[in-house]
Protein backbone atom coordinates (compact mmCIF):
# COMPACT_ATOMS: atom_id res chain seq x y z
CA UNK A 1 0.00 0.00 0.00
CA UNK A 2 1.22 3.58 -0.71
CA UNK A 3 2.81 5.18 2.33
CA UNK A 4 0.32 7.90 1.86
CA UNK A 5 -2.67 5.55 2.62
CA UNK A 6 -0.64 4.03 5.43
CA UNK A 7 -0.74 7.28 6.96
CA UNK A 8 -4.08 8.19 6.36
CA UNK A 9 -5.23 5.06 7.49
CA UNK A 10 -3.08 5.61 11.38
CA UNK A 11 -4.74 8.67 11.83
CA UNK A 12 -7.79 7.54 11.35
CA UNK A 13 -7.27 4.78 14.16
CA UNK A 14 -5.92 7.01 16.18
CA UNK A 15 -8.92 9.12 16.07
CA UNK A 16 -11.54 6.66 16.07
CA UNK A 17 -9.59 4.94 18.56
CA UNK A 18 -9.20 7.98 21.19
CA UNK A 19 -12.84 8.76 20.21
CA UNK A 20 -14.14 4.94 21.40
CA UNK A 21 -12.36 5.01 24.41
CA UNK A 22 -14.44 8.25 25.42
CA UNK A 23 -17.22 8.48 23.24
CA UNK A 24 -17.65 12.01 24.70
CA UNK A 25 -17.95 13.94 21.17
CA UNK A 26 -20.25 11.08 20.01
CA UNK A 27 -22.84 11.26 22.74
CA UNK A 28 -22.44 15.30 23.08
CA UNK A 29 -23.22 15.88 18.90
CA UNK A 30 -25.98 13.05 19.55
CA UNK A 31 -27.85 14.21 22.32
CA UNK A 32 -27.74 17.99 20.58
CA UNK A 33 -29.39 16.24 17.15
CA UNK A 34 -32.08 14.95 19.56
CA UNK A 35 -32.55 18.08 21.28
CA UNK A 36 -32.71 19.61 17.36
CA UNK A 37 -35.06 17.47 16.23
CA UNK A 38 -37.77 17.49 19.67
CA UNK A 39 -37.26 21.79 19.50
CA UNK A 40 -38.18 21.75 15.71
CA UNK A 41 -41.62 19.93 16.62
CA UNK A 42 -42.25 23.30 18.16
CA UNK A 43 -42.56 25.04 15.22
CA UNK A 44 -45.48 23.54 13.85
CA UNK A 45 -48.70 21.92 14.91
CA UNK A 46 -47.90 18.55 15.64
CA UNK A 47 -49.62 15.81 13.00
CA UNK A 48 -49.42 18.76 11.10
CA UNK A 49 -48.62 17.53 6.89
CA UNK A 50 -46.04 20.24 6.77
CA UNK A 51 -44.07 17.68 8.83
CA UNK A 52 -43.40 15.76 5.54
CA UNK A 53 -41.79 18.06 3.63
CA UNK A 54 -39.86 19.41 6.25
CA UNK A 55 -38.32 16.26 7.46
CA UNK A 56 -35.34 16.03 5.61
CA UNK A 57 -34.35 19.70 6.53
CA UNK A 58 -34.33 18.84 10.28
CA UNK A 59 -32.89 15.87 9.42
CA UNK A 60 -30.19 17.75 7.82
CA UNK A 61 -30.07 20.85 10.61
CA UNK A 62 -29.48 18.18 13.35
CA UNK A 63 -26.62 16.42 11.08
CA UNK A 64 -25.25 19.81 9.94
CA UNK A 65 -25.48 21.87 13.95
CA UNK A 66 -24.37 18.21 15.75
CA UNK A 67 -22.03 17.60 13.27
CA UNK A 68 -20.57 20.77 13.44
CA UNK A 69 -20.19 20.59 17.29
CA UNK A 70 -18.11 17.59 16.61
CA UNK A 71 -16.02 19.23 13.94
CA UNK A 72 -15.13 21.86 15.90
CA UNK A 73 -13.74 19.19 18.83
CA UNK A 74 -11.43 17.64 15.58
CA UNK A 75 -8.60 19.59 16.54
CA UNK A 76 -9.68 21.09 19.42
CA UNK A 77 -8.67 18.12 21.39
CA UNK A 78 -5.29 18.01 19.16
CA UNK A 79 -4.63 21.43 21.07
CA UNK A 80 -3.82 19.21 24.45
CA UNK A 81 -0.66 18.66 25.26
CA UNK A 82 0.56 20.11 22.13
CA UNK A 83 -0.36 16.96 19.86
CA UNK A 84 -0.74 18.88 16.86
CA UNK A 85 3.06 19.82 17.31
CA UNK A 86 3.57 16.22 17.49
CA UNK A 87 1.14 15.62 13.93
CA UNK A 88 3.03 18.11 12.13
CA UNK A 89 6.45 16.36 13.82
CA UNK A 90 5.46 13.27 12.13
CA UNK A 91 7.18 12.33 8.40
CA UNK A 92 3.36 12.30 7.60
CA UNK A 93 2.11 14.06 4.37
CA UNK A 94 -0.20 17.08 5.42
CA UNK A 95 -2.58 15.85 2.81
CA UNK A 96 -2.65 12.29 4.86
CA UNK A 97 -2.98 14.15 8.16
CA UNK A 98 -6.20 15.54 6.61
CA UNK A 99 -7.74 12.89 4.94
CA UNK A 100 -7.47 10.93 8.10
CA UNK A 101 -9.25 13.24 10.26
CA UNK A 102 -11.88 14.03 7.41
CA UNK A 103 -12.53 10.16 7.01
CA UNK A 104 -12.78 10.17 11.16
CA UNK A 105 -15.14 12.94 11.20
CA UNK A 106 -17.20 11.75 8.74
CA UNK A 107 -17.61 7.81 10.06
CA UNK A 108 -18.82 10.06 13.00
CA UNK A 109 -21.34 11.49 11.68
CA UNK A 110 -22.27 8.57 9.97
CA UNK A 111 -23.07 6.87 12.69
CA UNK A 112 -25.05 10.04 13.77
CA UNK A 113 -27.11 9.87 11.43
CA UNK A 114 -27.94 6.27 11.95
CA UNK A 115 -29.12 7.44 15.28
CA UNK A 116 -30.97 10.47 14.23
CA UNK A 117 -33.26 8.82 11.69
CA UNK A 118 -34.52 5.94 13.92
CA UNK A 119 -35.69 9.43 16.52
CA UNK A 120 -37.15 11.30 13.16
CA UNK A 121 -39.11 8.22 11.87
CA UNK A 122 -40.85 7.79 15.76
CA UNK A 123 -41.39 11.85 16.44
CA UNK A 124 -42.32 13.07 13.09
CA UNK A 125 -43.67 9.39 12.37
CA UNK A 126 -41.97 9.17 8.44
CA UNK A 127 -42.07 6.19 6.39
CA UNK A 128 -38.77 5.98 4.59
CA UNK A 129 -38.55 2.30 4.48
CA UNK A 130 -38.65 1.66 1.05
CA UNK A 131 -36.50 5.01 0.70
CA UNK A 132 -33.94 3.71 2.24
CA UNK A 133 -31.33 2.30 -0.12
CA UNK A 134 -31.81 5.18 -2.39
CA UNK A 135 -31.17 7.88 0.57
CA UNK A 136 -27.44 5.75 1.62
CA UNK A 137 -25.89 8.10 -1.04
CA UNK A 138 -26.82 11.33 -1.22
CA UNK A 139 -26.45 11.31 2.76
CA UNK A 140 -23.33 9.83 2.09
CA UNK A 141 -21.81 12.67 -0.59
CA UNK A 142 -23.47 15.25 1.57
CA UNK A 143 -21.94 14.63 5.34
CA UNK A 144 -18.31 13.55 3.32
CA UNK A 145 -18.85 17.16 1.75
CA UNK A 146 -19.48 18.64 5.48
CA UNK A 147 -16.59 16.64 6.51
CA UNK A 148 -14.52 18.25 3.96
CA UNK A 149 -14.57 21.73 4.90
CA UNK A 150 -15.55 21.35 8.32
CA UNK A 151 -12.35 19.72 8.73
CA UNK A 152 -10.09 22.41 7.18
CA UNK A 153 -12.55 25.15 8.81
CA UNK A 154 -11.46 23.45 12.71
CA UNK A 155 -7.88 23.50 12.14
CA UNK A 156 -8.09 27.45 10.57
CA UNK A 157 -10.80 28.56 13.11
CA UNK A 158 -9.16 27.21 16.19
CA UNK A 159 -6.16 29.86 16.33
CA UNK A 160 -8.97 32.91 15.90
CA UNK A 161 -9.58 34.04 19.04
CA UNK A 162 -13.35 33.07 19.00
CA UNK A 163 -11.69 29.50 18.77
CA UNK A 164 -14.48 26.77 18.04
CA UNK A 165 -17.08 28.99 18.20
CA UNK A 166 -16.14 30.33 14.96
CA UNK A 167 -16.07 27.75 12.95
CA UNK A 168 -19.76 27.56 12.07
CA UNK A 169 -19.42 30.94 10.72
CA UNK A 170 -16.82 29.39 8.08
CA UNK A 171 -18.27 26.30 7.23
CA UNK A 172 -22.12 27.10 6.61
CA UNK A 173 -21.71 29.94 3.67
CA UNK A 174 -19.48 27.13 2.09
CA UNK A 175 -21.44 24.61 2.66
CA UNK A 176 -24.67 25.79 1.14
CA UNK A 177 -24.82 24.42 -2.03
CA UNK A 178 -23.68 20.64 -0.78
CA UNK A 179 -26.37 21.19 2.12
CA UNK A 180 -29.51 22.26 -0.92
CA UNK A 181 -28.45 19.34 -2.55
CA UNK A 182 -28.66 16.91 0.10
CA UNK A 183 -32.24 18.70 1.57
CA UNK A 184 -33.46 18.39 -1.69
CA UNK A 185 -32.70 14.97 -2.59
CA UNK A 186 -33.74 13.78 0.55
CA UNK A 187 -37.27 14.94 -0.58
CA UNK A 188 -37.20 14.44 -3.81
CA UNK A 189 -36.12 10.13 -2.77
CA UNK A 190 -39.69 10.36 -0.24
CA UNK A 191 -41.31 11.96 -3.14
CA UNK A 192 -40.37 9.47 -5.84
CA UNK A 193 -38.44 11.57 -7.85
CA UNK A 194 -35.77 11.84 -9.99
CA UNK A 195 -32.46 12.68 -8.05
CA UNK A 196 -29.49 12.56 -10.35
CA UNK A 197 -29.15 16.53 -11.15
CA UNK A 198 -28.24 16.73 -7.09
CA UNK A 199 -25.97 13.89 -6.90
CA UNK A 200 -23.56 15.05 -9.95
CA UNK A 201 -23.73 18.75 -7.77
CA UNK A 202 -22.94 17.28 -4.99
CA UNK A 203 -20.33 14.32 -6.46
CA UNK A 204 -18.42 17.63 -7.64
CA UNK A 205 -18.70 19.54 -4.45
CA UNK A 206 -17.06 16.77 -2.85
CA UNK A 207 -14.44 16.03 -5.32
CA UNK A 208 -13.07 19.44 -5.96
CA UNK A 209 -13.05 20.23 -2.44
CA UNK A 210 -11.16 17.12 -1.07
CA UNK A 211 -9.13 18.12 -4.14
CA UNK A 212 -8.63 21.44 -2.61
CA UNK A 213 -7.90 20.47 0.59
CA UNK A 214 -5.32 18.15 0.35
CA UNK A 215 -3.31 20.73 -1.74
CA UNK A 216 -4.45 23.74 0.77
CA UNK A 217 -4.36 21.67 4.12
CA UNK A 218 -0.21 21.92 4.06
CA UNK A 219 -0.80 26.07 4.93
CA UNK A 220 -3.06 25.63 7.58
CA UNK A 221 -0.71 23.00 9.47
CA UNK A 222 2.12 25.62 8.83
CA UNK A 223 3.72 27.25 11.89
CA UNK B 1 9.01 56.49 -3.54
CA UNK B 2 5.20 56.31 -2.71
CA UNK B 3 4.19 58.22 -6.05
CA UNK B 4 3.56 55.14 -8.13
CA UNK B 5 0.56 53.91 -5.05
CA UNK B 6 -0.92 57.26 -4.38
CA UNK B 7 -1.28 58.60 -8.31
CA UNK B 8 -3.48 55.58 -9.19
CA UNK B 9 -5.91 55.81 -7.20
CA UNK B 10 -6.10 59.61 -7.89
CA UNK B 11 -6.70 58.94 -11.66
CA UNK B 12 -9.46 56.20 -11.58
CA UNK B 13 -11.19 58.71 -8.33
CA UNK B 14 -11.30 61.42 -11.06
CA UNK B 15 -11.91 58.88 -13.71
CA UNK B 16 -15.13 57.60 -11.79
CA UNK B 17 -16.37 60.98 -10.28
CA UNK B 18 -16.72 62.22 -14.02
CA UNK B 19 -18.17 58.71 -15.18
CA UNK B 20 -20.49 59.32 -11.95
CA UNK B 21 -21.95 62.97 -12.89
CA UNK B 22 -22.45 61.97 -16.37
CA UNK B 23 -24.12 58.75 -15.66
CA UNK B 24 -27.40 60.09 -14.00
CA UNK B 25 -27.51 61.96 -17.13
CA UNK B 26 -27.54 59.63 -19.66
CA UNK B 27 -29.96 56.86 -17.14
CA UNK B 28 -32.48 59.27 -16.79
CA UNK B 29 -32.88 61.59 -20.08
CA UNK B 30 -31.41 59.46 -22.94
CA UNK B 31 -31.99 55.91 -22.20
CA UNK B 32 -35.51 55.51 -22.92
CA UNK B 33 -38.18 54.27 -19.80
CA UNK B 34 -38.94 50.81 -19.73
CA UNK B 35 -42.47 49.97 -21.04
CA UNK B 36 -43.70 47.28 -18.66
CA UNK B 37 -41.32 48.39 -15.72
CA UNK B 38 -41.36 51.79 -15.70
CA UNK B 39 -38.78 54.15 -14.06
CA UNK B 40 -38.44 51.13 -11.48
CA UNK B 41 -36.01 50.13 -14.36
CA UNK B 42 -33.80 52.99 -14.26
CA UNK B 43 -31.47 50.81 -10.90
CA UNK B 44 -30.88 48.02 -13.53
CA UNK B 45 -28.05 50.77 -14.62
CA UNK B 46 -26.70 50.20 -11.02
CA UNK B 47 -27.47 46.91 -10.01
CA UNK B 48 -25.92 44.93 -12.46
CA UNK B 49 -22.95 47.37 -12.76
CA UNK B 50 -21.96 46.70 -8.94
CA UNK B 51 -22.65 42.94 -9.48
CA UNK B 52 -20.05 43.03 -12.26
CA UNK B 53 -17.74 44.95 -9.96
CA UNK B 54 -18.31 42.32 -7.11
CA UNK B 55 -17.77 39.40 -8.94
CA UNK B 56 -14.12 41.07 -10.29
CA UNK B 57 -13.78 41.61 -6.47
CA UNK B 58 -14.13 38.21 -5.72
CA UNK B 59 -12.17 36.83 -8.75
CA UNK B 60 -9.36 39.17 -8.23
CA UNK B 61 -9.15 37.84 -4.52
CA UNK B 62 -9.19 34.43 -5.81
CA UNK B 63 -6.17 34.88 -8.30
CA UNK B 64 -3.91 37.34 -5.66
CA UNK B 65 -4.75 34.64 -2.62
CA UNK B 66 -3.38 31.63 -5.29
CA UNK B 67 -0.11 34.30 -5.99
CA UNK B 68 0.21 34.83 -2.00
CA UNK B 69 -0.05 30.66 -1.23
CA UNK B 70 2.59 30.75 -4.36
CA UNK B 71 4.86 33.57 -3.66
CA UNK B 72 4.46 34.49 -0.47
CA UNK B 73 4.69 37.90 -1.36
CA UNK B 74 2.89 40.60 1.43
CA UNK B 75 1.44 42.85 -1.24
CA UNK B 76 -0.42 40.03 -2.77
CA UNK B 77 -2.08 39.33 0.47
CA UNK B 78 -2.79 42.99 0.82
CA UNK B 79 -4.45 43.27 -2.64
CA UNK B 80 -6.38 40.08 -1.78
CA UNK B 81 -7.75 41.11 1.61
CA UNK B 82 -8.46 44.79 -0.47
CA UNK B 83 -10.18 42.96 -3.34
CA UNK B 84 -12.78 41.12 -1.04
CA UNK B 85 -13.28 44.41 1.24
CA UNK B 86 -14.26 46.67 -1.96
CA UNK B 87 -16.54 43.42 -3.69
CA UNK B 88 -18.18 42.86 0.03
CA UNK B 89 -19.10 46.96 -0.53
CA UNK B 90 -20.67 46.28 -3.96
CA UNK B 91 -22.41 43.06 -2.85
CA UNK B 92 -24.03 45.19 -0.22
CA UNK B 93 -25.09 47.81 -2.77
CA UNK B 94 -25.98 44.92 -5.38
CA UNK B 95 -28.51 43.51 -2.48
CA UNK B 96 -29.74 46.77 -1.49
CA UNK B 97 -30.75 47.91 -5.08
CA UNK B 98 -32.26 44.64 -5.96
CA UNK B 99 -34.32 44.67 -3.11
CA UNK B 100 -35.40 48.34 -3.77
CA UNK B 101 -35.98 47.05 -7.95
CA UNK B 102 -37.93 43.81 -6.18
CA UNK B 103 -40.64 45.68 -4.24
CA UNK B 104 -42.66 47.26 -6.60
CA UNK B 105 -41.73 44.50 -9.73
CA UNK B 106 -42.18 41.35 -7.70
CA UNK B 107 -43.97 42.87 -5.30
CA UNK B 108 -41.32 41.59 -2.15
CA UNK B 109 -38.53 43.05 -1.26
CA UNK B 110 -36.91 39.47 -0.92
CA UNK B 111 -37.81 36.31 -3.69
CA UNK B 112 -35.77 33.67 -3.58
CA UNK B 113 -34.47 33.97 -7.36
CA UNK B 114 -31.54 31.82 -8.39
CA UNK B 115 -29.26 35.07 -9.05
CA UNK B 116 -30.30 36.81 -5.78
CA UNK B 117 -29.67 33.85 -3.48
CA UNK B 118 -25.92 33.41 -5.31
CA UNK B 119 -25.49 37.01 -4.87
CA UNK B 120 -26.56 36.64 -1.19
CA UNK B 121 -24.71 33.27 -0.56
CA UNK B 122 -21.35 34.89 -2.03
CA UNK B 123 -21.99 38.37 0.15
CA UNK B 124 -21.86 35.60 2.71
CA UNK B 125 -18.61 34.03 2.12
CA UNK B 126 -17.57 37.87 1.52
CA UNK B 127 -18.33 39.04 5.21
CA UNK B 128 -17.29 35.29 6.54
CA UNK B 129 -13.65 36.43 4.94
CA UNK B 130 -13.53 39.72 6.20
CA UNK B 131 -14.43 38.59 9.60
CA UNK B 132 -11.54 35.83 9.63
CA UNK B 133 -9.70 38.99 8.96
CA UNK B 134 -10.71 40.44 12.21
CA UNK B 135 -10.59 37.23 14.67
CA UNK B 136 -6.92 36.21 13.91
CA UNK B 137 -4.25 38.22 15.81
CA UNK B 138 -1.07 36.21 14.52
CA UNK B 139 -0.41 38.32 10.62
CA UNK B 140 1.16 35.90 8.96
CA UNK B 141 -0.75 33.01 10.02
CA UNK B 142 -4.16 35.17 9.01
CA UNK B 143 -2.60 35.90 5.78
CA UNK B 144 -2.40 32.60 4.97
CA UNK B 145 -5.45 31.43 6.26
CA UNK B 146 -7.21 34.16 4.78
CA UNK B 147 -5.64 32.97 1.23
CA UNK B 148 -7.39 29.61 1.86
CA UNK B 149 -10.13 30.99 2.46
CA UNK B 150 -10.18 33.14 -0.36
CA UNK B 151 -9.49 30.03 -2.70
CA UNK B 152 -12.37 27.86 -0.87
CA UNK B 153 -14.57 30.86 -1.22
CA UNK B 154 -14.20 31.71 -5.07
CA UNK B 155 -14.15 27.90 -6.17
CA UNK B 156 -17.64 27.36 -4.42
CA UNK B 157 -19.22 29.95 -7.21
CA UNK B 158 -20.01 27.18 -9.68
CA UNK B 159 -21.59 25.17 -7.19
CA UNK B 160 -23.60 27.85 -5.63
CA UNK B 161 -24.93 29.29 -9.48
CA UNK B 162 -25.79 25.21 -10.05
CA UNK B 163 -27.37 24.22 -7.12
CA UNK B 164 -29.78 27.67 -6.88
CA UNK B 165 -30.43 26.82 -10.48
CA UNK B 166 -31.49 24.01 -9.69
CA UNK B 167 -33.47 24.45 -6.59
CA UNK B 168 -35.94 27.31 -8.28
CA UNK B 169 -36.85 25.10 -11.12
CA UNK B 170 -37.23 22.72 -9.01
CA UNK B 171 -40.14 25.12 -7.03
CA UNK B 172 -43.20 26.14 -9.75
CA UNK B 173 -43.36 29.72 -8.66
CA UNK B 174 -40.16 30.88 -10.16
CA UNK B 175 -40.36 34.56 -11.13
CA UNK B 176 -37.51 35.59 -14.14
CA UNK B 177 -34.98 38.19 -13.89
CA UNK B 178 -33.62 40.70 -15.81
CA UNK B 179 -34.13 40.99 -19.56
CA UNK B 180 -31.62 39.84 -21.88
CA UNK B 181 -32.06 42.07 -24.98
CA UNK B 182 -31.81 45.75 -24.92
CA UNK B 183 -32.58 47.90 -26.83
CA UNK B 184 -29.98 50.30 -28.52
CA UNK B 185 -29.76 53.27 -26.25
CA UNK B 186 -29.96 51.25 -22.89
CA UNK B 187 -26.99 49.34 -24.14
CA UNK B 188 -24.83 52.34 -24.65
CA UNK B 189 -26.41 53.75 -21.36
CA UNK B 190 -25.47 50.52 -19.84
CA UNK B 191 -22.33 49.73 -21.08
CA UNK B 192 -21.42 53.07 -19.54
CA UNK B 193 -22.51 52.62 -16.52
CA UNK B 194 -20.41 49.36 -16.49
CA UNK B 195 -17.10 51.70 -17.18
CA UNK B 196 -18.30 53.75 -14.67
CA UNK B 197 -18.48 50.94 -11.59
CA UNK B 198 -15.34 49.16 -12.62
CA UNK B 199 -13.72 53.08 -12.65
CA UNK B 200 -15.34 53.35 -9.03
CA UNK B 201 -14.11 49.82 -8.72
CA UNK B 202 -10.45 50.34 -9.08
CA UNK B 203 -10.85 53.79 -7.82
CA UNK B 204 -11.59 52.35 -4.03
CA UNK B 205 -9.50 49.49 -4.70
CA UNK B 206 -6.42 51.62 -5.20
CA UNK B 207 -7.41 54.09 -2.61
CA UNK B 208 -7.90 50.96 0.20
CA UNK B 209 -4.58 49.34 -1.23
CA UNK B 210 -2.43 52.28 -0.48
CA UNK B 211 -4.24 53.09 2.86
CA UNK B 212 -3.48 49.22 4.11
CA UNK B 213 0.11 49.89 2.81
CA UNK B 214 0.06 52.99 5.12
CA UNK B 215 -1.04 51.16 8.19
CA UNK B 216 1.83 48.87 7.70
CA UNK B 217 4.39 50.96 7.54
CA UNK B 218 2.91 52.83 10.70
CA UNK B 219 2.14 49.39 12.23
CA UNK B 220 6.35 48.94 11.65
CA UNK B 221 7.44 52.52 12.57
CA UNK B 222 5.70 51.92 15.52
CA UNK B 223 7.31 48.55 16.00
CA UNK B 224 11.19 50.30 16.00
CA UNK B 225 10.27 52.99 18.24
Amino acid sequence: MPLFFTQTLAILQKDLKTEWRTRERLSAMAFFAFLIVIIFNFIYEPGSPIIKTVAPGIFWIATAFAGLLGLSRSFAIEKQNDCLMGLRLTPADPGAIFLGKMLGNTLTMLILQALILPILVIFLNLQIAQALPHLILPILLGTLGLATIGTLFSAMSLNTRLREAFLPLLTLPIFIPALLAAIESFRAVLEGSEITDWLVLSSAFVALYIAACLLLFEYVLED
Amino acid sequence: MHQKPYILPFIFGILALICLTIAPYLVFMYAGIEKEMGLAQKIFYYHVPSAFSMFLGSFLCFIFSIFYLWKRDKNCDLWAACSAEVSLLFGTLVLITGAIWAKPIWGAWWVWDAQLTLTLILWLILAAYHMLHTYLEDAVQSARFRAVLGIIGFLNVPFIHYATKLWRTHHPEVVRGEEISLPPDMKIVFFFCVITFFALFFALLFKRVSLAKAQNELESLKAEI
